[in-house]
């Protein structure tokens, strides 16, 4: 739609040491040229080489490769993943390599200072010294603080073990208290029942001599006792007391 | 053909082609003309543009385009629209390194009627670096169009060992740490 605007415009190459010095001897002038255009050439001909190398990359990437089966969707996942995965491990080795490299400079920087020994190296090995003091008092405070945590940690242990021992201990006594208990009143009830047995007993045996005494007096009186309610009641009932026991 | 392929043609001895495709013409004329006066030791055509596709008539003269600068302002909507349009008909090929956004206008911040997320998810997306820089100010001007150099150095291959590949590194910001 919008009509682009093209302008060209070249720049004529700047080999400015070559067109240096009109004045200067044609011999001179002659070999500084040749040598310049052997160097000219030597750099052309890496442009080449790099120019082809890329050409040649893009034309491998263009070829496509004809699965002869169907690859599943796993499959290449897998490989996917497993590519991106190799290209973490090199960043990451680089990215070390590349430290240990920078603290491998300083280190040398440092030390050709120090080997200086002026003002400033005295400065450095100062501060170095109390580097040193405090990585060493840091180191010992924390070797301290891991023995106390130990002991702490040990006590702690202890005091976890003395409570579960009182724990069981108690849990014995009450278990014990109550057997006890229940023994006890197991023993009273069946006291108890004893004793209300025989009573009972007791007490039916002698209502049953009680009820045949009754009964020997009413027949052997030759009271017609069937005519007289209350009299029949009174056998009946008799009857009834002996049939249940 | 409309669509801007990376490697279809020959490269010329010694030479190379930057391709600008912007709305604001006179920042890319005084751009242009930065570059040309900097100090190189090969030939360089500076291609400009206000939108693609390039016209087809002229296909055959123009030389391989080693380098596209897209050059987006964050004051106005209309460049962002153009520059999204155009990236459509730039061959995928470009965008493993020979592509870069310029991204101008971002000192008014009152004035941006661009997103900066925008720009930033655009330059993502097309895994391309984007330079910000002000190009009304002399000294960035020159200060970009040396890094422009360099970089079209390296796209064209005249750097033996560097590849256009390497740009990526030029994308990674202290967000992704």
């Amino acid at each position: 739609m919008a009509a682009p605007r093209r302008a060209t415009q070249r720049a004529a190459p700047s080999t400015a040491p070559a067109a240096a010095g009109p004045g200067a001897a044609k011999a001179s002038v002659a070999g500084v040229e040749q040598k310049l255009d052997v160097l000219t050439l030597v750099r052309l001909r890496e442009q080449l080489k790099q120019q082809f190398m890329e050409c040649s990359t893009v034309v491998d990437a263009g070829e496509e490769s004809i699965p002869d089966q169907v690859m599943e969707e796993g499959l290449i996942e897998a490989t996917v993943e497993e590519l991106e995965r190799e290209m973490e491990q090199a960043k990451i080795s680089f990215q070390n390599k590349t430290l240990a490299l920078h603290r491998v400079q300083i280190m040398d920087a440092l030390r050709t200072k120090l080997r200086q020994n002026d003002d400033d190296s005295k400065l450095i090995l100062e501060t170095i010294k109390r580097i040193l003091m405090l990585s060493t008092a840091a180191i010992e405070f924390q070797k301290q603080a891991r023995e106390m945590e130990e002991k702490l940690n040990d006590i702690k242990r202890k005091r976890l073990s003395l409570k579960q021992a009182g724990e069981k201990k108690l849990l014995q006594i009450h278990t014990m208290k109550k057997k006890q208990k229940e023994e006890l009143e197991g023993i009273e009830v069946g006291e108890m029942l004893k004793r209300i047995r025989r009573n009972l007993q007791k007490e039916t045996e002698m209502t049953t001599l009680i009820q045949n005494i009754f009964q020997s007096i009413i027949i052997g009186s030759r009271v017609n006792w069937a005519e007289d309610p209350a009299l029949k009641a009174i056998v009946l009932q008799l009857e009834k007391n002996v049939a249940l026991i | 053909m409309s669509v801007v392929r990376p490697f279809d043609k020959l490269p010329v001895l010694n030479s190379a082609a930057i391709l600008m495709v912007g709305t604001d013409e006179d920042l890319q004329q005084q751009l242009a003309q930065t570059i040309l006066k900097e100090k190189k030791d090969f030939k360089i055509s500076i291609h400009l543009a206000t939108s693609l596709p390039l016209p087809a008539e002229r296909d055959h003269i123009r030389p391989r385009i080693d380098l596209i600068v897209f050059m987006i302002n964050v004051q106005s909507k209309y460049s962002f629209k153009n520059i999204e349009a155009s990236l459509a008909h730039v061959d995928a090929n470009f965008f493993l390194g020979k592509v870069c956004f310029l991204v101008t206008g971002v000192g008014r911040v009152n004035r941006c009627s661009v997103e900066m997320s925008a720009v930033r998810k655009l330059g993502e997306a097309y895994c391309s670096p984007l330079i910000y820089c002000e190009l009304e100010l002399e000294g960035i001007r020159i200060s970009t169009a040396q890094r422009l150099l360099r970089m079209l150095q390296i796209c064209a291959g005249h750097v033996p060992g560097v590849s256009a590949l390497f740009f990526s590194s030029l994308m990674r910001s202290s967000n992704d740490e």
